[in-house]
């Protein structure tokens, strides 16, 4: 038989239990849309965070120093070992456009004029060319050493009066001390610009590491040689002559760095990154007296860590699709069980479709045929509900909408297979009906 | 004996079902079913009768002996060989109708040449002919729940011609009806005869009987004896002294 033809006659007597053949395919729907909903969710997160990764980033190394098993992503267990001597040495080797340090500094208000927001950690101290110029939208970059900033629009936006290049902004310190900066630009949105800040929009103010860093770290004594915190590691390392030299009355030390290769490309990313590695492991740097033993230095670009942000998402996607596949199973079961009721129900009918010449591969068919149709209903709902379901989510946390479609194929295939698979036994069971059994069914 | 004029033939014929006590549905039965012939079969119940149409209509295979239906011996066929000549040499009309309850009466006509691989169209065609030559052309879109007895009975009859087979087969096919829907069918069945198909007819009733050729009898799955009809056919063999043969294996 012509497998239209049992495609229509499949569909026929789905039609005749509009009902049943909705209820069975609910665990189908319910497995499908929580996959299609959640992967919806996963895909949309992706693009809301990695998708904020512009091309001029993909060049910056994101470096710490902490043990080699610390796990959690960026700055896990990082502790300050990183000197500006070193920074202006990484930057001097070949390989390297730029390097500077990158601190968040903690604040507790700012005022602008007469009005004062709270703010807590909504300063950045790095270098100039941590903002590319082309986000820049008005005025320029910081300059190192000077009292200036640039702002996001959620910074600027968020007093009454709007903050404009050329004001000037009145920060107050989380020790309680007040400094002040002048806002030189302001950028072009409020997201993140790197994965150390995280990509989310707030309002943030990026200043030069120097001085506002410099300041605020010799007043709290971190990282300062001698202070301590790295007391204990700076005696191990003491023997390197070029230990001495660092310990220069509390001279700052950054917790995180940030090196920027010539481009993009992997070969000048790790080219980077490896002679920054043995700059800052050999006895010349200042960070080789602290890292001692136990600390190694992580360099990443932000594609890798990311990648590890993914590996968390992996696992949780994992996770749902487990959920789902006992929920595919549960529907299957169902079909499988509506399918043998419906062969029972029928086996008058295949008597006579046998008594007229209906060969077992066509009673197999038919039945096959009806299992798979509930699957690929199932699936279709399901994917619907979902796409609707991931719809809403993404709404709710704002995120930019994916729909990842090549899911929604998958999902058709699902509905195939466990059509397919529910319909097996009873349609085998309905092929081999002996027809002289099934006409004298009553 | 030769095939050529042979719709069926059975030779020595056994079925037994074995539960427990071996029972032999059929005993030791040989017929020849000529071509173009109409042969009514009767006996009491339980005497094998359905058994023999299983076996004639490919349903069913023979414990021993041979049932050779279109020239080919049943029992050493493939169960697909077997559905397939069954599909194509029989055409069956059942005491319930039997008819597809969700397919209207054109698709059950045209059901068993679905299984043929027959173009859509050609089927539908072929059905709507047989439906009017049944005198149901107004009926062809009616479901099998909308339609009389005698009407879904017809639709049967259409169906079991749909194929052109070399034999009609009918187990107590006007079981079900009153008189004058009997009368109906059983005159169709002699249209179709005379049109050319071979007809077996189970029945309990004589008069039904006395519109074949000839009528077999079986008793305990033996054939007892077969009673010649006068060619004419219908209701002038009223009398019980028909011209008689001698009994199958006595
Ligand atoms: N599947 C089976 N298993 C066991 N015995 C069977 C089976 N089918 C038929 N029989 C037996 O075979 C014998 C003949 O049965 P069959 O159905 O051919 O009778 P029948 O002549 O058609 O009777 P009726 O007029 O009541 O329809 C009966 O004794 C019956 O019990
Ligand atoms: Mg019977």
């Amino acid at each position: 038989m012509n497998p239209l033809e049992s495609l229509r006659l499949a569909w026929r007597s789905i039609r005749g239990h509009r009902l049943r053949s909705a209820l069975t395919t609910l665990g189908i729907v319910i497995g499908i849309a929580a996959v299609i909903a959640f992967v919806t969710l996963g895909a949309s997160l992706q693009a809301g965070v990695i998708g904020d990764i512009s091309p001029d980033d993909q060049r910056n190394v994101y470096g710490w120093a902490a043990e080699p098993d610390s796990e959690g992503g960026p700055l896990a267990g990082a502790q300050p070992v990183f000197t500006q001597d070193d920074l202006e040495a990484v930057e001097d080797l070949e390989d390297v456009e730029a390097a500077y340090g990158y601190a968040t500094l903690q604040t507790q208000a700012i005022s602008n004029g007469e009005e004062t927001v709270a703010q807590g950690s909504g300063m950045i101290a790095s270098g100039p060319s941590y903002i590319r110029e082309e986000r820049i939208t008005e005025g320029r970059q910081f300059e190192m050493g000077a009292r200036e900033a640039v702002v996001n629009p959620a910074a600027a936006n968020q007093f009454e009066e709007n903050v404009s290049v050329g004001d000037t902004l009145t920060v107050a310190m989380l020790g309680g001390q007040q400094t002040e900066v002048e806002v030189v630009g302001i950028t072009d949105n409020s997201e993140g610009l790197s994965p150390f800040e995280g990509f989310e929009s707030s309002p943030r103010i990026y200043v030069p590491t120097d001085p506002y860093y410099t300041e605020q770290a010799s007043m709290l004594g971190i990282g300062a040689g001698g202070g301590a915190n790295t007391g204990n590691q700076s005696g191990a390392g003491g023997d390197a002559g070029a230990g001495n030299q660092s310990v220069t009355g509390g001279e700052a030390r950054f917790l995180a760095i940030i090196v920027e290769a010539e481009s993009a490309d992997q070969a000048d990313i790790d080219a980077a990154r490896e002679s920054t590695t043995d700059y800052l492991e050999s006895d010349a740097s200042d960070a080789s007296e602290l890292l001692g033993d136990d600390l190694e230095v992580q360099l990443q670009t932000s594609t890798e860590l990311l990648g590890q942000l993914q590996d968390v998402l992996n696992l949780l996607q994992n996770f749902i699709v487990g959920i789902a596949a006992i929920s595919l199973l549960v529907g299957s079961i169902g079909i499988a069980n509506i399918m043998l009721v419906s062969v029972t129900e029928r086996t008058r009918e295949i008597g006579i479709m046998k008594a007229v010449g209906a060969q077992n591969r066509d009673v197999l068919g038919l039945f096959l045929t009806e299992s798979v149709i509930l699957g690929v209903i199932g699936a279709i709902l399901g994917t619907g509900l979902g796409l609707v379901a991931g719809y809403l989510g993404v709404q709710y946390i704002d995120l930019p909408l994916v729909y990842p479609l090549e899911y929604v194929a998958i999902a058709i295939i699902v509905g195939i297979v466990v059509g397919i698979l529910a319909g097996l036994y009873p349609a085998w069971r309905a092929a081999r009906t002996d027809p002289i059994d099934a006409l004298r069914y009553e | 004996m030769a095939s050529s004029g042979t719709a069926v033939s059975l030779s020595n014929v056994r079925k037994t079902y074995r539960i427990g006590e071996p029972v032999h549905a059929l005993d030791g039965v040989s017929l020849e079913v000529p071509r173009g012939s109409y042969t009514a079969i009767m006996g009491p119940s339980g005497s094998g009768k359905s058994t023999l149409m299983n076996l004639v209509g490919c349903l069913d295979t023979p414990t021993e002996g041979t049932v050779v239906v279109g020239g080919r011996d049943v029992g050493t066929l493939s169960d697909r060989e077997r559905t397939r000549l069954r599909g194509t040499e029989v055409g069956f009309v059942f005491q319930t109708f039997n008819l597809m309850p969700r397919l209207n009466a054109v698709e059950n006509v045209a059901l068993p040449q679905l299984f043929q691989s027959i173009d859509r169209d050609e089927r539908r065609e072929r059905a709507r002919n047989l439906l009017e030559r049944v005198g149901l052309g107004d009926r062809i879109d009616h479901m099998p729940n909308e339609l009389s007895g005698g009407q879904r009975q017809r639709v049967a009859l259409a169906r079991a011609l749909v194929n052109d087979p070399a034999i009609v087969l009918a187990d107590e096919p006007s079981g079900n009806l009153d008189t004058d829907t009997e009368a109906d069918i059983l005159d169709l069945f002699d249209e179709f005869h005379e049109g050319g198909t071979t007809m077996l007819v189970v029945t309990h009733e004589r008069h039904v009987a006395e519109r074949a050729d000839r009528i077999i009898h079986l008793l305990d799955g033996k054939i007892e004896r077969i009673e010649e009809l006068d060619g004419a056919g219908g209701s002038q063999a009223g009398s019980p002294a028909g011209r008689e043969s001698g009994g199958g294996d006595e």
